[in-house]
């Protein structure tokens, strides 16, 4: 819990589409699904969770409606868009390429290196 | 994209329910963190307590989403927007003013703008417009600054010059039309094929002429223009191939010109002065002789070959006339000068429209002190207001902002009046419709004019909203703070403490006074022109064109006779006291001059020929002008064709070559007349060519010695002589209906046509000195009124200390005329420096005029007091009791 992760740029907007690939959901339920799914690793303040969800409703990837929750309360639910999905794979794959290419220089033992 | 700026929008006019979704939004997000706890076993409220603390404060949230928007910068500004109207409202004197300025530096500048812009920047409607020349002979030794060339030298130029790569030969002159109802008079050009492609013309119906059509003995033929084709063939759609009447010969039309084809008189003057060509038709049989030197009655239209200039062409051309000049023994200063086609119809206008354009750049320069100043004394008010901003923690950058939106939102809308009130002013030049003012009817509001205004209102408001700006975001807190925004008790009372101020305001006056002193030449100027003799009386005089030809009027007996029954008929009129006819009638286009010969007077080696003007009069027609018999007699209906010829000379030739006043009895030959005449009297000199130019020596024959068909007929009425014109005419259709009447008018109308360009020039710049005055006024106001305000506490303490009333109103009128009098001094060396500029437009007025510098200084000065006078009442107004205990 005290040790938390800072996002790199971006990453909380991927981070978002993919928990709302699973389904439609409000803010808070968001951010909850992050915090568990991460193993308590991140967590997500309201003041870069609602900032992101607009930009992210700003540029076509995720759509806002008010609907009823299970227990009778009023939430905004987000949705992903099909635009919002494209670009959820393209980050995906942009990120994947990163984190093993950021992965395979991290793990360069000096052996390897002198040989290239 | 699209999507974006779709959300960026609705944000932006939604804001407000998008805030509270957002906090609804939130309030849930809390709910369902406390609900979490409670499930942990907490108890409701702290639950709740605990949520909040983890959870921090909506109100920052809030903040950032709305960041995340996208539109802070335009809510921002929105926002500013709002402000700024609720602050001009809450000092609508200094908006007032502040727009007023604005509207009229800016309104003064849109409509010169667009006078330069439809006289000087529009291209002429031909193709490679700059490369087109017009030719002209010149002998200024002989005061003959544009005169016609003859065929012969068309065709010296066209076999010798290196610089031109085409060139016309053309000539316009009036026909009648018959074959119609009735007979009309038309004004024709007749011109070498060339010159309708030249011009880019290209015909709507049939062909433009064929190059062997330049030649003699070709079947004759014509080409329509677009408003003769409407308004004679009723645009018949057959008309190739029919044929036309005029002067009696009968023409073929191979073409119809479209509408858009255009060649006026500015463009083209021709010899016979009509205003514009009605037809095209191929040279006359004398046109197209090499050797015909003796008809100068020809334009020459020339293309520059691509590259070279007028400055080039000229030199060429200097050795062509050189020649010329020695084999035809010319007068020695005789050139023949190439001018751009451009120039030709712009002509001497430029220089009057750079000085109005000069003049109103000035007052677009006092409209900015003024609105520097207002502004300047606005933030210095409003200095406190700034104090309280900054210390809630606006930045600097942010009130600079605000201040900017301010004037820039301010110049727009003094932008907008601006554009308003030039409507206004080109809405009254065109309806003053100064005949000899060239491309007014081209005059407008277009893009060009508009880009600009809103160009020069943007700069405006930048240039001179950023120092009151930048001075009111610098401002002192505590000191601003603690003082309540009103100047200290110390100093606030002299402008020694507010420089700029004071200077901004001696500018304006500076700036203003050569202004006025311009406007006040011009106008001194303009009365000495209309006081000017013209040496006829124009009171009670109609005139018109008669154009007495065609089959029916072809010998010269037919012709005297037609003038002479004329004549009679109209005399008997009721109300007509007298009625005549001339050849070429003063104030109208209609010239002719040529060589004479004195017998017994033999011109010095190095004398210029002499050249006079000539005239062909009936008898009444010095009494109809009313033109002084000086000695000897008027024609008499005994000067017949079968009696000795006789001339009339005016007082300017008599005094030439006679000075000892001798000259009846003396005989003098034109050129091309073989027989000697005799002198039998001396007129009064006339003003021919208008008030303002010099006159010629003029020389008149009797038109019963000597017809021409061609001619005005002028009659003195005893009422109103506009009432006459219809009558005359019917007379002339009666006598012979086909004779063609056109340019009615009287001759008072012809004078004040004569005068209508200087009458222009003259009310422009005189408009633009009104509102000079106007802003300088607004300028003294706003400074002297300020430092009254600034000043309540001071005035009141040394009013509780026993100064009386009377001393505060001298000293606020002191602090008037201390910077009335810098501005003036400064004022008058730069009229000094700046006059000179306009002597040519000035009319028997120095440019250093003393009494015009005096008494136009002295009106300054009048209006900056008067000025004062509002805030010196204020101040003496002012409560001692109540101004102190509000410090």
């Amino acid at each position: 819990m005290e040790e938390r992760l800072e996002l790199p740029q971006g990453t909380l907007d991927l981070l978002i589409l993919k928990a709302l690939a699973l389904g439609s959901m409000h803010g808070w339920a968001i951010s909850e699904r992050l915090q568990q799914i991460s193993r308590e690793a991140l967590q997500v303040q309201q003041g870069s969770l609602y900032p992101a969800l607009h930009r992210l409703e700003r540029r076509g990837w995720i759509s806002a409606k008010w609907a009823t929750s299970e227990n009778n309360r009023r939430a905004k639910y987000y949705k992903l868009t099909p635009r919002g999905q494209k670009q959820l794979e393209t980050e995906t794959t942009a990120w994947r390429k990163l984190a093993a290419a950021v992965g395979l220089v991290l793990d360069m033992t000096a052996g390897e290196s002198n040989a290239h | 994209m699209l999507t974006d700026l779709l959300y960026r929008l609705r944000a932006l006019f939604r804001g407000q329910q998008m805030d509270s979704e957002v906090e609804e939004e939130l309030r849930g997000h809390l709910e369902y963190e406390a609900e979490k706890l409670r499930r942990t076993g907490l108890p409701p409220d702290q639950a709740m307590r605990r949520a909040r603390m983890v959870l921090g404060g909506p109100e920052q949230v809030k903040q950032q989403v709305r960041e995340s928007r996208g539109t802070k910068f335009l809510e921002e500004l929105l926002q500013d927007i709002r402000y700024a109207i609720r602050s001009f409202a809450k000092t609508p004197g200094t908006t007032a003013m502040i727009l007023l300025s604005l509207a009229i530096g800016i309104g003064a500048n849109t409509a010169v703008f667009s006078f330069t812009s439809a006289l000087l920047l529009n291209p002429l409607p031909y193709p490679n417009p700059d490369r087109l020349t017009i030719l002209w002979l010149r002998s200024p030794g002989i005061g003959i600054l544009q005169d016609w060339p003859s065929p012969g030298q068309y065709h010296d130029i066209v076999t010798q010059n290196h610089v031109f790569d085409d060139s016309a030969l053309v000539t316009g002159s009036s026909f009648i039309l018959t074959d119609r109802a009735k007979a009309i008079r038309v004004g024709g050009m007749e011109a070498t094929s060339n010159l309708l492609p030249m011009l880019g013309a290209k015909p709507m119906l049939g062909r433009l002429f064929l190059a062997e059509e330049d030649r003699p003995g070709t079947p004759q033929t014509v080409v329509l223009t677009y408003g003769l084709w409407q308004q004679e063939f009723a645009g018949d759609p057959h008309i190739l191939g029919q044929a036309v009447t005029l002067n009696g010969h009968l023409h073929t039309v191979v073409g119809v010109l479209p509408a858009s084809f255009r060649l006026d008189h500015e463009v083209v003057p021709t010899v016979g002065g009509i205003p514009k060509p009605d037809f095209f038709m191929p040279p006359a049989d004398e046109a197209r002789d090499a050797t015909n030197y003796g008809s100068e009655n020809f334009n020459i239209l020339a293309r520059l070959k691509p590259g070279v200039s007028v400055g080039q062409a000229q030199a060429d051309i200097d050795v062509i006339a050189a020649r010329i000049r020695k084999d035809k023994s010319r007068d020695p200063s005789f050139t023949i000068s190439v001018v751009s086609l451009m120039n030709q119809v712009v002509g001497d206008i430029r220089t009057a429209m750079l000085i109005l354009f000069g003049a109103v750049a000035l007052v677009l320069l006092i409209a900015c002190t003024n609105v520097a100043n207002l502004l300047l004394s606005r933030a210095t008010a409003r200095q406190r207001e700034f104090a309280v901003r900054a210390a809630l923690g606006a930045g600097r950058a942010r009130v600079v902002r605000q201040l900017l939106t301010e004037t820039i939102l301010l110049s727009l809308i003094g932008g907008v009046a601006g554009t308003g009130l030039s409507a206004v002013c080109i809405l009254l030049a065109r309806k003053m419709h100064p005949a000899n003012i060239p491309r007014l009817n081209e005059l407008g509001l277009d893009w060009r004019v508009l880009a600009f205004t809103f160009a020069i209102s943007l700069a405006t408001g930048v240039l001179f909203g950023l120092a009151p700006a930048l001075r009111a975001a610098r401002v002192n807190l505590t000191a601003s703070l603690k003082s309540g925004g009103k100047g200290s008790l110390h100093g606030g009372l002299s402008l020694r403490h507010d420089r700029l101020r004071g200077t901004l305001v001696v500018a304006e006056i500076a700036i203003s006074l050569p202004l006025l002193i311009a406007a006040a030449l011009l106008v001194r100027s303009f009365a000495q022109l209309s006081d000017v003799p013209p040496g006829f009386n124009p009171q009670h005089v109609i005139s018109m064109n008669m154009s007495a030809y065609g089959p029916t009027l072809n010998t010269p007996a037919k012709r005297i006779q037609f003038y002479q029954e004329l004549t009679e008929r109209t005399t008997h009129l009721p109300g007509v006291t007298a009625a005549g006819a001339v050849s070429a009638l003063p104030l109208t286009p209609t010239v002719g001059w040529g060589k004479v010969h004195i017998e017994g007077y033999t011109p010095l080696p190095n004398e210029p020929e002499v050249q006079v003007d000539f005239r062909v009069a009936t008898p009444s027609y010095f009494n109809v002008m009313q033109v002084p018999l000086l000695r000897g007699r008027t024609f008499a209906e005994t000067d017949s064709p079968t009696m000795p010829p006789v001339m009339i000379i005016d007082q300017k030739m008599a005094d030439h070559f006679w000075p000892h006043g001798d000259a009846i009895g003396k005989h003098v030959r034109r050129s091309d007349d073989d027989s000697w005449a005799t002198i039998v009297g001396v007129v009064g000199i006339v003003k021919e060519y208008g008030l303002d130019a010099g006159t010629r020596m003029v020389m008149y024959a009797p038109h019963a010695q000597l017809s021409a068909g061609t001619m005005y007929f002028v009659a003195r009425t005893q009422t109103d002589p506009n009432a006459f014109g219809n009558e005359i005419t019917r007379l002339a259709n009666s006598i012979n209906p086909n004779v063609p009447v056109s340019d009615v008018a009287t001759m008072s109308r012809r004078l004040q046509d004569s005068l209508a360009r200087q009458r222009f020039a003259m009310l422009m710049l005189s408009g633009f000195a009104a509102f000079a005055l106007i802003l300088a006024a607004i300028g003294v106001y706003g400074v002297i009124s300020f430092l009254v305000t600034q000043g309540t506490a001071d005035i009141a303490l040394r009013m509780a200390l026993g100064a009386r009333r009377m001393s505060i109103l001298s000293w606020v009128f002191g602090q008037g005329a201390k910077l009335a009098s810098i501005g003036l001094v400064a004022g008058v060396m730069g009229s000094l420096a700046l006059t000179h500029i306009m002597s040519s437009l000035l009319f028997q007025v120095k440019a250093t005029d003393p009494l015009t510098f005096g008494s136009m200084s002295f009106v300054l000065l009048f209006v900056a007091l008067s000025a004062c006078l509002l805030p010196a009442t204020r101040a003496m107004r002012i409560d001692p009791v109540i101004a102190l205990r509000a410090e």
